[in-house]
């Protein structure tokens, strides 16, 4: 007989980022039905989901709604770092834990939050350590107006300032803003060697759009000499980019149906993966233990046997692959694949893990 | 000017904490190892292994004086004030003690981050007033041997505002400040009474 056990979802299935969250609820719950379909697992998942629909101030509420109403100790939600820190008080109040599955910008270390997808020293550092010497150093940075854009591309900045380089302009737009002109004015302008794109949902990808344009009618603006690196750009987002998204470069911890896929499940992308691996994880922590549905993070990690679980329990970041990638006839081709990483939250571990370890495989130059 | 914090260099660094074993110093413990500092906790008597912190964090509501090997202000090393009772005369003592940035007890789940870079911003910044204060000191008590320094080349057959000229020009000569010119020259001329050979000392 199975035990079983509630768990949260925390998507917005509508608004800018509808596209991510949708492909994390499904990793989530394809995990869900993995595990309870699984005769070696003593637990059966139970998803009680609720949606913010996009609204930053509905998520704390939600959130609240989840670990009151219900039994669920754990959420598997959340995709902008603003949401994620509108329900840290809530799961510190209640002693509830966050699976939060997407990219971020490092600096925090929440002992409710489980960071399951990458982190600075796991995406943006690799990525400029490897673009830098190919494209150059004269850099343009954009990003939507919230933490993540700001705090990537303050990294970003003291990199290319580091090695020499320049940003020659950075610009934000509000989440859910079109109003992409004076960015593509600029970039027109400053020409430069590449643009860091950390703007998120329809701004992101009319901005793609406007930036093909260009490439049209001036060459410089095309991938080869001018490419846009992201940090966040999955298989998720690209058929709402179309054309546009050809010659996009990303990095991250995963891509899809890649030519020497050393990962050789299939997901849609690295969101879906991350929170389809984030109830695998909660599941092989909670199985065999009864009771354990109730106890803190720091408790659940902290028991014998744990330690092959894949979460470092002083940071509660993850050790992942990091591959770059670059849109190809519409779909991720490897560019590199470097060593796996330990999450860094802070950059305090170690210089850019990127430049210690090097490449391991070079499939196209 | 924007002010550039240093973000980097944390990882390995030493933090001790005077605070009684309390569920705060645990949380504070947790913070401080996830960012990657290498934490030690201690109460009531540090020993000599306080002056190789890094950071001390120190408890507002029981600490004292005698903890610290330095005189009050003067710690060699960022100082965070772990405050529990905001009672005005516990708060005068951490500034006397010379609290870089505090954290509020109960200690939760954040806080420490910011502490440490903030405690270590005020700490380079009041560290570099009080090298330049001291500077700025050393060259107002020498005034008077620069007023000495002047009267005895000006009574060398110069005016004043050449004997001013002359002296900047010979501390520029010898690449020494101003003051340690003048007593240089007081050295020099001091004793002698005057005899004219200043160009022997270009």
């Amino acid at each position: 007989m199975k035990r079983r056990v509630e768990i949260g979802l925390l998507f917005s299935r509508t608004g800018s980022y509808a596209l991510l969250s949708r492909a994390c609820r499904e990793g989530a719950l394809a995990a869900v039905d993995a595990v309870n379909t699984d005769p070696a697992i003593d637990i059966t998942l139970v998803p009680v989901e609720r949606d913010p629909g996009g609204n930053i101030d509905l998520y704390g509420p939600c959130c609240e709604e989840i670990l009151r109403d219900t039994s669920a100790r754990h959420v598997v939600g959340c995709i902008t770092s603003w949401s994620r820190k509108e329900v840290i008080p809530t799961l510190e109040k209640v002693g509830g834990t966050l699976w939060y599955p997407a990219p971020y910008e490092g600096f925090e270390s929440s002992d409710h939050i489980v960071y399951m997808h990458a982190c600075p020293n796991q995406h943006l550092l690799p990525l400029l350590d490897w673009a830098l010497p190919r494209y150059g150093k004269r850099a343009y940075l954009t990003g939507s107006n919230y933490i993540w854009g700001w705090e990537i591309n303050r990294l970003a900045r003291e990199t290319v300032t580091a090695a020499g380089g320049l940003v020659l302009g950075e610009r934000y737009l509000p989440i859910g803003s079109l109003d992409i002109g004076r960015m593509i004015d600029e970039i027109r302008a400053t020409r430069p060697d590449f643009i860091l794109n950390s703007l998120i949902g329809p701004s992101q990808y009319r901005f793609l759009a406007a930036l093909h344009e260009l490439g049209l009618s001036d060459p410089h603006f095309r991938p080869a000499t001018c490419p846009v690196l992201s940090c966040n750009l999955t298989e998720c987002e690209l058929s709402a980019i179309g054309v546009a998204a050809e010659g996009l470069i990303a990095a991250g911890p995963y891509f899809r149906n890649l030519a020497d896929n050393a990962d050789p499940r299939d997901f849609g992308s690295s969101f879906e993966a991350a929170a389809h691996d984030a109830v695998l994880e909660l599941a092989r922590l909670l199985k065999h233990r009864p009771g354990a549905d109730s106890i803190s993070l720091a408790k659940l990690l902290d028991a014998p046997g744990t330690s092959a679980c894949s979460i470092d329990p002083q940071t509660h970041h993850r050790t992942l692959p990091i591959l770059i990638a670059q849109v190809r006839n519409g779909a991720f081709a490897l560019c590199e694949r470097r060593a796996d990483v330990a999450g860094d939250p802070y950059l305090s571990r170690a210089v850019p893990a990127a430049r210690q370890s090097g490449p391991s495989l070079r499939v196209v130059s | 000017m924007k002010r550039r914090v240093r973000i980097q260099n944390l990882g390995g660094a030493r933090a001790l904490i005077l605070h009684r074993p309390h569920p705060s110093v645990q949380n504070l413990t947790r913070q401080l190892t996830a960012i990657g500092l290498v934490v030690d906790a201690i109460w009531p008597e540090p020993g000599p292994q306080i002056l190789a912190a890094d950071f001390v964090f120190f408890d507002v509501d029981m600490g004292y004086d005698a903890q610290f090997p330095w005189e009050p202000g003067t710690s060699p090393m960022p100082m965070v004030a772990l405050i529990g009772s905001e009672a005005p005369g516990r708060i005068e003592w951490a500034l006397g003690i010379g609290a870089h940035a505090q954290i509020l007890k109960p200690v939760g789940d954040s806080g420490v981050y910011s502490a440490l870079l903030i405690a270590r911003d005020a700490f380079d910044a009041r560290r570099e007033l009080s090298g330049r204060i001291a500077d700025l000191q050393a060259r107002l008590d020498d005034r008077q041997s620069v007023v000495q320094a002047v009267a005895l080349l000006a009574s060398r057959g110069m005016s004043e505002r050449d004997a001013y000229g002359e002296l900047r020009q010979l501390a520029m000569n010898w690449r020494i400040t101003f003051e340690a010119a003048a007593h240089r020259v007081i050295a020099r001329f001091g004793d002698e009474g005057g005899a004219d050979d200043r160009r022997s000392h270009r």
